[in-house]
């Protein structure tokens, strides 16, 4: 049986013909575009998979790289092994974005963002905190924090750190840790924080996927609220919305919206299907 | 031409994908930067920088029904158009901001002049201090020590220090202000809200009016003449409509959920 | 007769008459004074300051506000552009709140009727 290329079921280029090549020529011509530019804008429905664990979470804050002594490097572990999100992000005010809260020296010095507690009275664990951005020669630390490209200036070191604690599949399991109170977590700062009525704690629910071959998700609102408490997610991260009616979708939450907001950087990475897809078989990309 | 088309749609669905930056947790203003407007309808045409307004050094001397009906300032920023000229015929900020008036002992410095020097330069920037470092008469750390805190927005409770006494915000501008009777008390109402779990919103009527009035709410606000039948989404909310016009950028933020949803389930 | 004519003439031009008839046929308009200005700024502060008793007031009362705030308008429209813009909003304002709450009287009218 004669096989027939594509090239050969449309007739051959001849005066009268030119509408069937052109409107092929310019499907195919649309076709690139659009999948370029998918892949350009890396939107494919997989994440990325995401660095080591030791780096994972880290921030780099470089609003005043061109003044002072250099980019910040946030490391996330080391806070979340002693505060709920909802102190730094909620009762603190940090942004949820690398260099859109606006910290600086001054704020610092003010008490507010990092100076909140890096302030050299504030103690944790006994310790009175450094305080941040500070002038006076004998609390000059800067590179505690500045340290962008220097060696051997940070005090404490992920692997040693983290050696005790459970391990994920990828990374720390934070929960895991805290339920054997390895770690303990503090949400109220005085001077901070604010004390607030209670709110009843909205329940767990299962979101169901659009498509069929996906398996549905359990969430946990009790999970959350004990780290993020109400204000952190609501209303910025998701409006209100009847249960059923908003779409959630991977696409959305790898662009850093809605779950992605945390699951993407911070938070154990989207990748780790099994967290959310309960039931869906193990498989790594 | 077919294919200019073709292209043309290809390059909008491909813009399409670009990712939206709605569902980002922003930064909390800072308790001195809450409240803050920038304006800017004509300052940088005039080589000046934009004015900066400060809501909180307001907020504790007069109620916002002063500013924003007697003296008529839009709820928006840059909406009321304010020129120099307004100004210095006494209106918007010159109802106030005239040399003349005296809060605290001290006359309040006048607002732009056609004819001003180069010694006038630090009165301009009193109030045209966009990213400048300007020395204030207020300063907010020495201003809230001694009120009542809040957990968000200025950190500071309004609500609280009036009934303290701690600030007394005038209602009345002689020469602006028109003499009205005292209001009879609106009723305080119950909103229920149509997310199951969530706490009844309670709104003190009386609450708002003290400060407010009738004429800033209704109907620029809230339209709505039959209770029960507009509804009022948080994410209209959050867009600024209905309760958003103050609750977002002044009053207390949404993110103090519990002032609202006060009433146990 | 001619002799009147004549006095008639000479008072004419003497001017004693002619005010009188000045009167009667119309002086001319003074200019835009502070008497003219002061009455709409008069309506406007009586109007205006009926919105705390807004609700109190019938509608027949509200009607009638509503229709003065109509009235004053083109007055404040004629101002110059400062005041045109702070008292044609405060103006707005006001007939904005008589016109609610007069829709809110008619619409629990309409109930109570149903």
């Amino acid at each position: 049986m004669p096989t027939y290329s594509i090239r050969r079921r449309i007739p051959p280029r001849m005066p009268g013909n030119e509408s069937i090549h052109n409107s092929c020529s310019a499907f195919l011509f649309v076709a690139a575009i659009f999948v370029a530019a998918r892949v350009a804008s890396a939107q494919i429905y997989l994440p990325q998979p995401p660095p080591p664990a030791s780096q994972y979470g880290q921030v780099i804050l470089n609003s005043h790289a061109a003044t002072g002594p250099g980019p910040v490097v946030f490391d996330h572990w080391l806070h979340r092994s002693k505060f709920t999100c909802r102190l730094c992000h909620v009762d603190i005010g940090f942004a949820m974005q690398a260099n859109t809260t606006g910290v600086s020296a001054s704020t610092n010095a003010q008490g507010f963002h990092c100076g909140a507690c890096h302030n050299g009275t504030t103690a944790f664990d006994g310790k009175p905190t450094f305080a941040s951005c500070s002038n006076r020669p004998e609390t000059k630390q800067c590179y505690r924090c500045h340290s962008a490209g220097r060696k051997d200036v940070r005090q404490y070191d992920y692997e040693s750190y983290t050696a005790k604690f459970p391990k994920a599949f990828y990374g720390i399991d934070w929960e895991a840790a805290e339920k054997s109170h390895m770690i303990q977590l503090t949400d109220f700062v005085e001077g901070v924080s604010m004390k607030k009525a209670p709110m009843k704690n909205r329940e767990d629910f299962g979101v169901t996927p659009r498509y069929s071959w996906v398996h549905p998700i359990a969430f946990s609102h009790q999970k959350h609220t004990v780290w993020n408490g109400c204000e952190l997610c609501h209303p910025e991260i998701f409006p209100a919305a009847e249960k059923g009616t908003a779409h959630y979708s991977m696409l959305a939450n790898i662009q850093g919206q809605y779950c992605g907001a945390c699951h993407l950087k911070v938070a154990f990475p989207l990748n780790n299907c099994q967290r959310c897809h309960a039931s869906a078989p193990l498989w790594a990309p | 031409m077919r294919k200019k088309i073709f292209t043309a749609l290809a390059l909008i669905l491909a813009f399409c994908q670009a990712p939206s930056q709605t569902g980002v947790k922003k930064k909390r203003p800072l308790p001195y930067e809450f409240g803050q407007v920038i304006i800017n309808n004509y300052s940088e045409k005039n080589d000046l920088v934009p004015v900066v307004f400060q809501h909180w050094i307001h907020r504790s001397m007069f109620t916002c029904r002063v500013c924003h009906v007697d003296v008529g300032f839009a709820m928006k920023a840059g909406a009321t158009n304010i020129t120099a000229l307004d100004n210095e015929r006494g209106y918007y900020c010159g109802a106030c901001h005239n040399g003349k008036m005296v809060v605290n002992g001290k006359a309040v410095f006048q607002a732009c002049s056609q004819n001003s020097a180069a010694s006038d330069q630090s009165r301009c920037q009193r109030c045209h201090s966009a990213a400048l470092k300007v020395d204030s008469d207020f300063d907010f750390f020495r201003f809230s020590a001694p009120l009542p805190k809040a957990r968000f927005g200025n950190g500071i409770d309004w609500e609280q220090a009036e009934l303290l006494g701690l600030i007394k915000p005038a209602d009345f501008l002689e020469g602006v202000s028109i003499k009205r009777n005292w209001l009879a008390v609106q009723k305080d109402f119950a909103l229920n809200p149509k997310v199951e779990g969530m706490p009844d919103i309670i709104f003190s009527h009386k609450k708002h009016t003290v400060w407010n009035g009738c004429e800033l709410c209704h109907p620029d606000i809230f339209m709505g003449v039959k209770r029960g039948t507009t509804r009022y989404t948080m994410v209209d909310i959050s867009q600024g409509k209905s309760c958003g016009a103050c609750h977002t950028t002044v009053a207390f933020p949404l993110t103090d959920c519990q002032r609202c949803h006060s009433k146990p389930v | 007769m001619s002799r009147t004519r004549a006095i008639a003439q000479v008072l004419l031009a003497s001017g004693l008459v002619f005010p009188c008839f000045a009167r009667a046929i119309g002086k001319p308009p003074a200019p835009q004074s502070e008497t003219a200005q002061e009455s709409w700024h008069k309506e406007f502060d009586e109007l205006c300051s009926r919105t705390q008793d807004a609700m109190t007031l019938s509608e027949e009362q509200l009607a009638g506000l509503i229709r003065r705030c109509d009235a004053i308008a083109p007055q404040i429209d004629k101002l110059d552009a400062s005041r045109r813009k702070v008292y044609g909003g405060r103006l707005r304002m006001c007939r904005g709140l008589y016109a609610y709450v007069l829709d809110s009287k008619k619409n629990s009218t309409t109930n109570a009727r149903k």
